[in-house]
């Protein structure tokens, strides 16, 4: 269960504070909905995603976690650029309090990342490929029970991207998803309810379907 | 469903935990012969001054052997100075972390400070251990106090560097500036000179200056025949030290938002 009350964002820019980005979000999340979010560029998809996540602190209002979510997994932030593969899975094991059974987890990602001996080299070295693998194989890795998604699915070749989609699938299965997708296939296919972002507001829809259709007569044709 | 929640007080030592291990191996795998340079660098400051000292025909500084009298200073002066410009640049170093809301922007600069203090310990060691072994007194008349110095010396880095952190982050251009002033502190700290060579009223103004205190501390534990001026204590160190950290936590309170906004 996650909720979120009375939520408002905005960004401090160089030229003081921005426009509001979120204006007073309310909703509470399930356990084991996967919900999609969509809305137009800038609409604040990330931002809400970061808010949930506790990756951000909202201007105003509150967000509360009741169980283990994940951090925001995907816009290639979290990883350092001068350690290697092994290195940065170390490290979030380590923050996530895995340290006892940490051997197994690097294993799993370790063969789930196909890295080969580039997992033991310098992140910066990776190409935008080899790092969404990682990130992917670091996100499977833990148990969580929402995980937050921003366009993850989108990464790597055809192989891995198969792979990765049948992996998600499987979490989807067992865990509660929030995600960001501009792919509507995407969405549809694994996600049961929607949030539809518009003008700093939130729309809640049950069914993901109904959240598409809404967003899509929201744009000029 | 998991409702096992693990403790603020948990996360936050294993968050330092896995922070002091990633810092450790990026200080000692940055560049090439980044571990020796952590050694290096002081030894080679101690030799400079030895050079220019004795090059002026000084032998003893008020009563203290030369070449222990300029490594206790130097190594007190960078007990300060590495955990105060590290850790000023902790945060900035550290942003890609800030996505695991586990991480806060502070415990990247304590670890940091950690790290550095651990650090120059180790480097005090060995060339203690080297002083001893080439026949000078290696080792402090009065341990107790010297210790107390060099933990009030890290106490002043960790307790300057929690608001540069936050100075810096806030107003970027601050960091060149503080960087810029810790070279003339090098300078008035007393690293090179007794206090009891600089004539008043200059002397007095000298002694606004922490660090200074807890060099001629520093010296005084070290060699029982060293005078330095009455007005010299730890407890002006300590003072300044958690005034300084007070300010610094609240500044990292305040901004803590600010600090890992992209």
């Amino acid at each position: 269960m996650i909720e979120v009350r009375d939520v408002y964002k905005r960004y401090l820019t160089d030229h003081g504070p921005g426009r509001w980005v979120l204006q007073g979000i309310s909703l509470s999340i399930p356990p084991k909905v996967n919900v999609g979010l969509v809305g137009r560029n800038g609409a604040g998809k990330s931002t809400l995603l970061r808010l949930i996540g506790g990756t951000d602190t909202p201007s105003r209002g509150e967000v509360e976690r009741h169980c283990r979510v994940s951090w925001p997994m995907g816009f290639g932030g979290g990883l350092q650029g001068s350690l290697s593969g092994r290195q940065n899975a170390r490290f979030i094991c380590r923050i996530h309090g895995e340290e006892k059974n940490m051997a197994e987890r690097i294993e799993s990602i370790e063969a789930f990342a196909e890295l080969g001996c580039a997992f033991d080299e310098a992140v910066k070295t990776y190409s935008t490929g080899m790092k969404s693998r990682l990130q992917f194989a670091l996100s499977l890795a833990f148990d969580f029970d929402v995980y937050i998604s921003d366009e993850i699915t989108a990464a790597g070749d055809a192989a891995f991207r198969n792979k990765a989609q049948k992996a998600f699938r499987d979490l989807a299965d067992r865990a509660g998803l929030i995600m960001v997708s501009h792919s509507e296939s995407t969405l549809r296919q694994f996600c049961t309810a929607g949030i539809w972002l518009h003008e700093g507001r939130a729309h809640w829809f049950d069914r993901i379907d109904d959240a598409l259709k809404a967003y899509k007569e929201s744009m000029p044709s | 469903m998991k409702t096992n929640p693990r403790s603020s007080l948990s996360i936050t030592l294993t968050v330092w935990r896995a922070l002091f291990l990633r810092e450790a191996i990026s200080r000692l795998s940055a560049r090439r012969g980044a571990g020796a340079w952590i050694l290096l660098e002081p030894v080679v400051n101690i030799l400079f001054l030895l050079a220019v000292l004795s090059l002026v025909r000084v032998h003893s500084m008020a009563g203290a052997d030369l070449v222990i009298f300029v490594m206790i200073g130097l190594i007190g002066f960078f007990m300060t100075r590495n955990p105060a410009l590290r850790g000023m640049e902790a945060v900035n170093a550290n942003t890609a972390l800030f996505a695991y809301r586990q991480v806060r922007p502070i415990d990247t600069v304590l670890v940091r400070c950690l790290l550095e203090g651990v650090l120059m310990l180790l480097v005090l060691v060995i060339l203690l251990a080297g002083a001893t072994l080439t026949g000078h007194q290696g080792w402090p008349q009065n341990p107790l106090p010297a210790l107390a110095a060099f933990a009030g010396l890290w106490l002043l880095g960790v307790s300057l560097a929690l608001p540069f952190s936050v100075a810096g982050e806030l107003v970027p251009e601050l960091r060149d500036i503080i960087n810029m002033i810790f070279r003339p502190l090098y300078l008035i700290s007393g690293v090179m000179f007794p206090i009891l060579a600089v004539p008043e009223p200059h002397r007095d103004w000298l002694l606004l200056n922490p660090m200074l205190h807890g060099l001629e501390v520093l010296r005084t534990a070290w060699f029982t025949q060293y005078h330095t001026a009455a007005a010299v204590s730890l407890f002006y160190l300590y003072a300044c030290a958690l005034a300084l950290l007070f300010l610094g936590l609240l500044l990292q309170l305040r901004f803590k938002h600010r600090l890992v906004a992209q």
